[in-house]
């Protein structure tokens, strides 16, 4: 999260000779790995692309774009790109939701520093469990017969929710679970910046009667939109990896109405049924859609922050 | 140091004689070589998954160990897991496991693309293949050969709860019409539910036990060299299948057939169709509220019974030599014998079996429920392969069984259009196939 | 409303948050201790008889026990390499970049949003024609993909955050780049490089898609849980919940660490 000042305040100095080797000698072999690796990466996907090769099969032939024609008949794809962007933005927009409300209660109701810091701690282990608990701990939580999650409820005679296997719910009960990593950590993030603020300004604005949620909202909040947009445009890079929580709790189902971009080809390419070049087709889709929104994000990002 | 290197050599050069002597002398090749290769496979690993025979193996895969001086892993994943982790080990060559737990349905997938070795090429000399019940056999081969040794199998059996239905005087149903009339009469949640059934998606899940409507309303998988598994038939066979859902506890339609199994030992579900071993799950004491409940009884006509064996076969990549290929199969041939069967009902573990000499065994005969004897006579003669048997079918059916997971949960109402886009598809991976 | 009010309930409304977001993580804790029949029992059972057998069983199954030594070679190596490319290109990323620097920065992050499905499938091709599919070299090499950029990417700002006078001062002395590096930039940046080590520790102990896709035998961590949970017969949910504490334990070992590393990063006055 680069939000600190603009680098080296602008003085144009003319590298030295040796600064030169050093940046050479440095960023070389690292670079040059990634830029392979992510080349291998590219080139073998969109290679793949335009085959039909199957795990089945040893052989496959090049079939120009007849991969990406199926796609786009095909109702999964439809599906699943929807799915993704329901829940790229469900859970951005709670998150950041989630975190900010968070962050106020922190800093207005947990007075003692040492106290708050406690709880900090304390709501920063979700983001830090491993994907693959938490969907297990989560699915364990959302069962209908055993479940923590629904005790309330059939304590009170009522019906139990079927979280994971109602069509209708699913989604969103996994990307609750997404949100409960990513947001109480953000919370945390955003408190401690909150309390680095210059107190004057939001003593200006309550001696103008302002009540707390509005200084926040017109003052704090506003002194804070550089971190808090880069922090949405990280949380909108990590919520591309649905994968783990999505591949441990649901599998996609019921159904296909939590199967997203990835899970979609992982499930062709690699865990029903082998067939790796569509999947790849779709891979390059996926790849070539988030580098075009991410530039554009990450430029606008950049100018709305500073 | 040198010792060492003097060590392999000789058994490098005793290997390569071994090799010549064995080309000539075919006839003394297995006492042989298995002389020579006791210490010289460090491990054979097993992907299974969890059943009550292969956890017996795990707790005295000790002797085999102590056999060959060899270690065994056995490592278990869920069922649509094992199929697809075997897959991905065997078509990309990796050859992490040198013996694949495979079924009736992956059978010619594998066997087609020579991921398995034909077994009885490497089975022991005298191991009795023949004394497999036919049903087993039946199913455990491609174009005639065998692939696998059986471990566990069956058909259909209906099984219901005795208590409930003589509480409401009900019959057990005999036809399907009897038994719709049963579960609907029976039905008073949240107490009691009428039935459950395999609800994923997958070709050993929802689509195994779809099969048997669909069979009994005449419908083929292929017709003309066309997929016809969008039929009349086909349509009406899931309206059946997704009406009966009405009459399942919540949670129903994500069921794989373990969870069937749970909540009909949880003491929820009036009647099920399941596979028979999994009728003998009902009467574990330590897992099962309703034992001595339970009732056994052919599927209510005209329901078909649904034929299938689980079993070991030899994997190709994972056995590169002959050693490999000695020791893995001896495994196979030690897990699978008669003998083996029988340890398991000593165990008192009687719901996997696959041999003839088992029906007979006095301990089954004893320990089993007479009824359910009975049923199993009853079942057998209807029992048979019900679905479509080619390389594709792994393929077909989870994508069919993909499709059926979304009508069953509601997600798509048009039947007929769901089945459309199935069939499509089959006809799609049949024509890839066909141009290999 | 008034402050007062928002205060006290602010207080309380902060601990509920807590406590349900600690919950799920009790729970899961708790019912690692429990006998499968306390466990499907309808009501909480919050006394029961605790058992260590989910843990007996977890740590004794060979498979958990190969994972847990793959995952710490994958992620070790991985991060090591991460740690010794990534760093120093980190720092001469911060100072002797100029005219690149935006581009370079945007590509490792770039690297970050390339979908891990995009990644795995050609790299399946990729090893199984070098030989190397399923082995714990190739998952390394393509997990070097996360490690590197992500350090690059999180050091940038570390090394910033160092006052360039004693970088100069040091230089003054006569001291050569590579020397103010290792001997005035580093120690000065370290904590906050920490912090970023842990952060890419933490994305790629946590990895399941690619190892998912790379692996048959050798399996890391979170590939073994994941497998518990398709077992067919009869849901061991204790062993679940149990291998989720397992699995999960040494990110949270980490906690404090982590939290040192939010505090220097975020509690320094905006600039």
């Amino acid at each position: 999260m680069n939000h600190s000042a603009s680098p080296g305040t602008g003085q144009p100095r003319r590298l030295r000779p040796e600064h030169r080797r050093f940046a050479l000698v440095t960023l070389l072999p690292g670079l040059s790995l990634l830029i392979l690796l992510s080349l291998i990466a590219s080139v073998g996907a969109i290679n793949l692309a335009f085959q039909d090769r199957m795990l089945r099969f040893p052989d496959a032939a090049y079939v120009g774009l007849e991969n990406f024609e199926r796609l786009f008949r095909d109702r999964r794809f439809a599906n699943a790109l929807q799915v993704s962007a329901i829940w790229e933005v469900v859970t951005v927009v709670c998150t950041m939701l989630l975190a900010v409300l968070l962050a106020i209660l922190l800093v207005e109701g947990v007075r003692s520093p040492r106290v708050r810091n406690a709880i900090c701690i304390l709501l920063i282990i979700p983001v830090l469990l491993p994907r693959v608990s938490a969907g297990l701990i989560w699915r364990f939580l959302y069962s209908p017969t055993m479940g923590a999650a629904n005790y309330p409820l059939t304590m009170l005679g009522l019906p139990p929710i079927e979280f994971l296997s109602d069509p209708q719910i699913a989604l969103y009960a996994v990307a609750l679970v997404d949100i409960w990593q990513w947001g109480l950590f953000f919370g945390v993030v955003l408190a401690k910046l909150i309390e680095t603020l210059p107190k004057e300004p939001q003593e200006a604005a309550r001696l103008d009667h302002a009540g707390t949620l509005g200084v926040y909202w017109w003052v704090a909040l506003p002194m804070l939109r550089g971190p808090i947009i880069m922090m949405t445009f990280v949380k909108a890079i990590e919520s591309l990896r649905s994968f783990d929580l999505i591949y441990t709790m649901t599998a996609g189902g019921p159904g296909i109405s939590t199967e997203t971009l990835d899970l979609y080809a992982f499930q062709q390419g690699i865990g029903i049924s082998g067939r790796i070049s569509y999947a790849s087709s779709l891979s390059v889709l996926l790849m070539v859609m988030t580098v075009i929104i991410f530039s554009i994000l990450w430029k606008r990002a950049a100018r709305w922050a500073a | 140091m040198r010792n060492r290197a003097r060590q392999r050599w000789l058994d490098t050069a005793a290997l390569g004689l071994t090799a010549v002597w064995l080309a000539a002398a075919p006839d003394a090749q297995a006492q042989a070589t298995a002389e020579a290769c006791a210490g010289k496979v460090p491990e054979v690993r097993v992907i299974v998954q969890p059943m009550p025979a292969t956890g017996h193996l795990d707790t005295i895969k000790g002797e085999f160990e102590a056999k060959w001086q060899t270690k065994v892993e056995i490592v278990q994943y869920g069922e649509n897991d094992r199929r697809s982790r075997s897959r991905l080990d065997a078509s990309s060559g990796a050859g992490a496991y040198q013996v694949y737990y495979i079924d009736e349905a992956n059978v010619a997938e594998f066997a087609a693309s020579k991921w398995v070795l034909p077994l009885l090429d490497y089975l022991p000399k005298d191991y009795d293949y023949e004394g497999f019940l036919d049903a087993r056999k039946a199913v455990a081969q491609w174009n005639g050969t065998p692939y696998f040794a059986p471990i566990t199998g069956g058909g259909d059996m209906m099984i219901y709860r005795k208590d409930v239905f003589a509480e409401k005087g009900i019959a057990p149903p005999k036809t399907l019409d009897e038994l719709k009339q049963a579960i609907a009469a029976l039905h008073s949640p949240p107490e009691m539910y009428g039935w459950t059934a395999r609800a994923r998606r997958g070709s050993g899940m929802n689509v195994w036990r779809w099969t048997p409507f669909f069979r009994a309303e005449g419908g083929q998988w292929f017709q003309d060299g066309e997929a016809s598994f969008n039929s009349e038939a086909a349509v009406k066979a899931t309206e059946t299948y997704k009406d009966l859902f009405q009459f399942a506890p919540p949670g129903a339609t994500t069921n794989t057939w373990s969870e069937v199994v749970e909540s009909f030992r949880a003491g929820q579900v009036a009647v099920i169709v399941e596979s028979d071993p999994l009728a003998l799950w009902m009467e574990d004491p330590e897992k099962s509220r309703v034992v001595g409940k339970v009732g056994f009884a052919p599927p209510p006509e005209p329901l078909p019974s649904a034929g299938y064996a689980h079993g070991l076969a030899l994997s190709a990549s994972g056995n590169p030599d002959d050693c490999s290929k000695l020791v893995s199969a001896d495994f196979i041939g030690w897990a699978t014998s008669s003998e083996m069967e029988h340890r398991r009902f000593e165990a008192g573990l009687f719901a996997d079996f696959a041999r003839k000499s088992s029906l007979e065994d006095p301990i089954f005969k004893e320990k089993v429920p007479a009824e359910y004897i009975q049923a199993l006579a009853g079942t057998s003669p209807r029992t048979s392969l019900l679905i479509y048997d080619g390389p594709e079918w792994p393929e077909i059916g989870d994508f069919l069984g993909l499709v059926l997971e979304e009508v069953l949960t509601g997600t798509r109402d048009d039947i007929q259009l769901s089945l459309d886009e199935a069939a499509e598809y089959a006809n799609d991976i049949m024509r890839r196939s066909q141009r290999q | 409303m008034g402050r007062v009010t928002l205060r006290l309930g602010g207080g309380l409304l902060t601990w509920l948050i807590v406590l349900l977001a600690l919950l799920p993580v009790f729970w899961t804790i708790l019912s690692s201790f429990k006998s499968l029949r306390d466990i499907v029992s309808p009501i909480p059972v919050l006394v029961f008889q605790p058992t260590l057998e989910n843990y007996r069983t977890v740590l004794t199954t060979p498979a958990v026990r190969d994972g847990l030594v793959n995952s710490i070679i994958v992620v070790g190596s991985a991060l090591l390499i991460g740690v010794v490319l990534g760093v120093p290109a980190a720092y001469a990323l911060a100072r002797f970049v100029r005219r690149l620097k935006g581009d370079i920065q945007f590509f490792v992050l770039s690297l970050r949003f390339m979908p891990p499905v995009a990644v795995a499938l050609p790299f399946i091709a990729l090893w199984l024609d070098l030989g190397l599919y399923d082995t714990l070299i190739a998952v390394i090499v393509t997990y070097c993909i996360v490690t590197i950029s992500t350090i690059i990417w999180l050091g940038v700002p570390a090394f910033e955050q160092v006052p360039r006078a004693i970088e100069e001062a040091a230089a003054l002395e006569g001291y050569g780049p590579f020397a103010v590096f290792w001997k005035v930039a580093l120690p000065v940046a370290a904590p906050s490089l920490v912090g970023a080590v842990l952060f890419t520790f933490v994305i790629t102990w946590n990895e399941l898609l690619i190892a998912l896709a790379l692996t048959s035998r050798n399996v890391t961590l979170p590939v073994v849980a994941a497998g518990f949970t398709t077992l067919g017969m009869e849901v061991p949910w204790g062993v679940i919940n149990a291998s989720s504490v397992v699995l999960a334990l040494p990110p949270l070992i980490l906690v404090g660490l982590i939290m040192r590393f939010i505090d220097r990063y975020f509690s320094r006055p905006a600039r």
